[in-house]
């Protein structure tokens, strides 16, 4: 019987380890997301793993490492490019060589990172997501929400004892203006896989006592650790994007940007920027306050004081306006006296005209009235005088009269025997009727 | 309350936004030519008690800070 042929396993392994030491597992470069990942005396250890994009399984899995003296250039190098920090969750492209150790297995140490490439994933991601949002109509919607005048109860939503939230806390309360601010804090998981759920968590508790709150503050922890993938998520967005109250984000810094930059009403890069954001809409209203404050002032001034020049005015002008309305009233007395004055003067003359016409008129008109009375009588004289029973008895005519002197007019009132007297032009004779034929 | 006295509404029912809005309405009829100078005190008076209580919601008094933060550091 012979000993069968075995290998000690360092053997065996030293076997492997030549085999895996292949130009084709030396500097090659691998597309892989980031799990796992810690540090540890400056070396950066993590699980590369390969999921399946429908079931989210583990295909693949290889361990990485980045040695400390690759590790602080790599991830400045990152930093830098892409805005944050590596991180568990994240797609990358690493050049490394594959390993064996003898004690350790088999992994991938690194030796590069395409920054760019991650920065594409996540960008790609985010599109993604914000298409989908928008596909659904609610993108903009806590976007275009407007602002209280004054948001002052404000429900943030922060990991408890968390550096950010101190710092907004102490920022928001010391304002130099003593604005009042009401806070509450809704505590959540700012990094890992728990972010998402537990940050829509509070939104809904805040919600079930929405009209309490003004806003919605999310500030995160600070620390060093830039573990903003957990921010990319579809659910978390969707949540922010239809919250019915303006929504502030401040989980970022200077280059970090998530999806929920892009929903929420307003990004901050800091929390402290939160704070001072929300203290100068309050000083802002403030001096609101204060302007109205100073045109009502100016506008009782102005009122009041024109008031006083009318009153100043009208004053002056009563006392002199007596004087001058009888001054007035006295002219307008002298005009009228001399308008009249003329007037009666020239109405006079013309009377007097035409008096002296009349009088001349009369006189013309007596001396021809008296010389027709005249011309009359001299006419009726002569009449007269041929009328008188003188010259009729001139004429040859005679009276006869009884003795008693009474006229005879018929030839009957006489008889046989009466004296009669007859009346001549020159004298009586007496008679005795002897005879009548009547 | 004479009819010819304006109605003021209590200014604790009021709020902010419609506070501010009344201070504007003052505001603009002060500033119109047709401004009742028999009404501007009593204006004045409610123009100086909406801006007080304004600020006074807006801002907190020394005391109350304390008491905010004393309450935060429990």
């Amino acid at each position: 019987m012979t000993e069968p042929q075995a290998l000690t396993l360092v053997q065996l392994n030293r076997i492997i380890g030549k085999a895996l030491s292949r130009p084709d597992l030396s500097e090659v470069w691998v597309m892989a997301e980031m799990s796992d990942a810690r540090l540890s005396r400056g070396h950066c250890y993590m699980e590369l793993i390969d999921k399946d994009l429908d079931t989210g399984e583990v295909k693949a899995r290889i361990k990485g490492v980045i040695w400390a003296s690759a590790f602080a250039r790599i991830s400045a190098d990152f930093a830098l490019a892409t805005g944050r920090n590596l991180a568990s969750g994240m797609k990358v492209m690493v050049r490394g060589t594959v390993n064996y150790h003898s004690a350790y297995g088999i992994s991938f140490i690194i030796s590069d990172i395409d920054p760019s490439y991650t920065v594409g994933e996540v960008e790609r991601r985010r599109r993604e997501i914000l298409m989908r949002l928008q596909k659904e109509g609610v993108a903009d919607l806590n976007r275009t929400l407007e602002w209280p005048r004054v948001p002052w109860r404000i429900a943030v939503i922060s990991a408890p004892n968390a550096a950010g939230y101190g710092d907004f806390i102490h920022q928001l309360y010391h304002n130099a203006s003593h604005l009042r601010f009401h806070t509450r804090l809704f505590t959540a998981a700012m990094q890992g896989a728990d972010t998402a759920p537990s940050v829509i968590a509070a939104l809904d508790a805040i919600a079930t006592d929405i009209d309490s709150w003004d806003c919605v503050v999310i500030i995160r922890g600070g620390g060093a650790t830039s573990d903003l993938v957990s921010f990319d998520d579809y659910m978390l967005a969707a949540n922010i994007a239809q919250f019915p109250i303006p929504v502030i984000v401040g989980i970022g810094h200077e280059r970090d940007v998530t999806v929920l930059d892009y929903v929420a009403n307003m990004r901050v890069k800091t929390p402290t920027a939160a704070a001072q954001w929300l203290i100068s809409q309050g000083e802002a209203a403030l001096q609101h306050l204060r302007s109205i404050g100073t045109l009502l002032l100016q506008s009782v001034t102005d009122l009041t004081a024109h008031a006083m020049r009318q009153l100043a005015y009208m004053e002056s002008a009563l006392s002199t306006a007596p004087a001058a309305a009888i001054e007035r009233a006295d002219a307008r007395c002298r005009r009228a006296a001399i308008t009249l004055a003329g007037a009666v003067s020239r109405t006079t003359s013309v009377q007097s005209a035409r008096l002296d016409a009349t009088a001349e008129a009369l006189k013309i008109a007596s001396t021809r009235a008296v010389e027709r009375a005249r011309m009359l009588l001299g006419s009726r004289a002569e009449m007269l005088e041929a009328l008188s029973p003188q010259a009729v008895l001139a004429r040859g005519f005679t009276i006869t009269r009884r003795a008693d002197g009474t006229a005879v007019r018929r030839s009957s009132e006489l008889s046989h025997g009466t004296e009669i007297i007859t009346t001549f032009a020159d004298g009586t004779s007496s008679s005795v009727i002897q005879y009548t034929n009547n | 309350m004479t009819t010819n006295q304006t109605a003021f509404t209590d200014i604790d029912q009021l709020s902010y936004n419609q506070a501010i809005a009344e201070l504007e309405d003052i505001l603009r009829n002060m500033q119109s030519d047709n401004c009742d100078i028999d009404k501007l005190t009593l204006y004045t008076r409610r123009a100086s008690q909406l801006l007080n209580e304004c600020k006074r919601r807006l801002t907190v008094t020394d005391r109350e800070l304390r008491d905010i933060l004393a309450d935060m550091e429990k």
